[in-house]
C-alpha cells in the first residue's frame, strides 16, 4: 500500500509539470476583402535572434505553391516535414481562420517572434505580413497586416 | 483564198499572243529562282540537305521550356512557355501569373519544389517535434 501510494505521488509529479509547460491559444487571423482566391499563409517562429525555429500552422496544402511564402521557404527550403500535422486549407478573403494550438509555455516571454507570410494566386506576395513578439502581456491585442490580413490575435 | 490567208493569220496572231506569255511563265530564270528539277535531281538534292526539327505545334518558340528541352511528341498543349513572374516555373495558359496557378488545377510543376510531397493534414500525423507544441491536444481549426 505504501509503495502504491509512493508511485502515485511520484507518477503525479512527473505529470504534473508536463501538463503546465504547454496550454491552449488560439490563433485568431482576419483576412481583408483583397478581391482574390484564397491565401496561403505560413505561421512561424523566430528566435531572438532571428533564427527560424519552427512552423506553427501552414494554411494551404499545396506544397508547390510554398515558394510564394517567402520568408518561410527561406528559413526552410519547402520542407513539408515543418508542417505536417498543422497543415489545414487555405483562407478565403474576408474569411477569419481559428486555430487552436497546444503550445509551450515557454515560447512567451522568452524572446521569440511569431510571423504569418502570405500569398494569393495572382496577387502580390506579402512575406512577414504579421510579426509580434509572443508575450503574456501581448495576448488578445489585435495586430494590423498590410495587405491581406486585417488583423491578427493570439489568446490564451 | 484571199479570206482564207487572212482567217489563218489571224489565228496564228491569237495564237502566238495567247501562247507565248503562258510558254514564258513556266520558264523560270536561273537569276530568279531554281528551274524545276525533275524527279530524280530532287531525291538526290534531298540526301545532301540538314535534318529539320518538324513540330506541330508552331508555337513553342524558344524550345526551352519547364527548365528541360522539349522532345518529339512532347507538347501538344499549346504552352506558351510564359515564365511566372515570381516562381520562375512555367505553367499551362496561365501566361505569366503571378501565384503560379494553373486553371487546371493538374499539380503539373517545375518550379524548385516540384516533386516534395504535400503536408500531412492536421489531425492526420503529430505536429512536427520542433519543441513548440505540447503533447497534448491535437490543433482544431476553423474558418468562420
Amino acid at each position: 500500500m505504501k509503495s502504491l501510494l509512493s508511485a502515485l505521488v511520484l507518477t503525479t509529479a512527473l505529470t504534473l509539470p508536463g501538463l503546465a509547460m504547454a496550454r491552449p491559444v488560439t490563433l485568431t487571423t482576419k483576412l481583408t476583402n483583397y478581391g482574390g482566391d484564397g491565401a496561403y499563409l505560413a505561421f512561424y517562429v523566430t528566435d531572438s535572434k532571428g533564427a527560424y525555429v519552427g512552423s506553427l500552422w501552414m494554411a494551404g496544402g499545396k506544397s508547390k505553391y510554398y515558394q510564394h511564402l517567402i520568408d518561410w521557404y527561406r528559413a526552410t527550403g519547402g520542407n513539408t516535414a515543418q508542417v505536417n500535422g498543422i497543415t489545414g486549407a487555405s483562407v478565403g478573403a474576408g474569411r477569419t481562420l481559428n486555430v487552436t494550438l497546444d503550445l509551450a509555455d515557454a515560447l512567451f516571454d522568452a524572446g521569440y517572434t511569431l510571423h504569418i507570410d502570405a500569398a494569393v494566386e495572382n496577387m502580390r506576395e506579402s512575406p512577414n505580413e504579421i510579426s509580434v513578439p509572443l508575450t503574456q502581456g501581448g495576448a488578445g491585442k489585435a495586430t494590423s497586416g498590410r495587405r491581406y490580413i486585417q488583423s491578427f490575435t493570439y489568446k490564451m | 483564198m484571199t479570206k482564207t490567208l487572212a482567217l489563218l493569220m489571224a489565228a496564228t496572231a491569237l495564237t502566238a499572243a495567247v501562247g507565248f506569255p503562258a510558254w514564258s511563265s513556266m520558264r523560270i530564270p536561273a537569276a530568279v529562282g531554281h528551274e524545276i528539277q525533275s524527279g530524280d535531281q530532287a531525291d538526290r538534292s534531298q540526301q545532301n540537305l540538314p535534318l529539320t526539327r518538324v513540330s506541330d505545334d508552331d508555337d513553342d518558340r524558344g524550345f526551352f521550356v519547364s527548365n528541360r528541352w522539349l522532345r518529339w511528341g512532347d507538347d501538344d498543349d499549346d504552352d506558351h512557355g510564359h515564365r511566372s513572374a515570381s516562381s520562375g516555373r512555367y505553367a499551362d495558359d496561365d501566361h505569366g501569373r503571378r501565384h503560379g496557378h494553373d486553371d487546371d488545377d493538374d499539380d503539373d510543376c517545375y518550379g524548385r519544389n516540384c516533386g516534395a510531397a504535400n503536408p500531412a493534414p492536421a489531425g492526420s500525423v503529430a505536429p512536427p517535434s520542433n519543441g513548440l507544441f505540447g503533447d497534448g491536444a491535437a490543433p482544431k481549426v476553423q474558418v468562420n
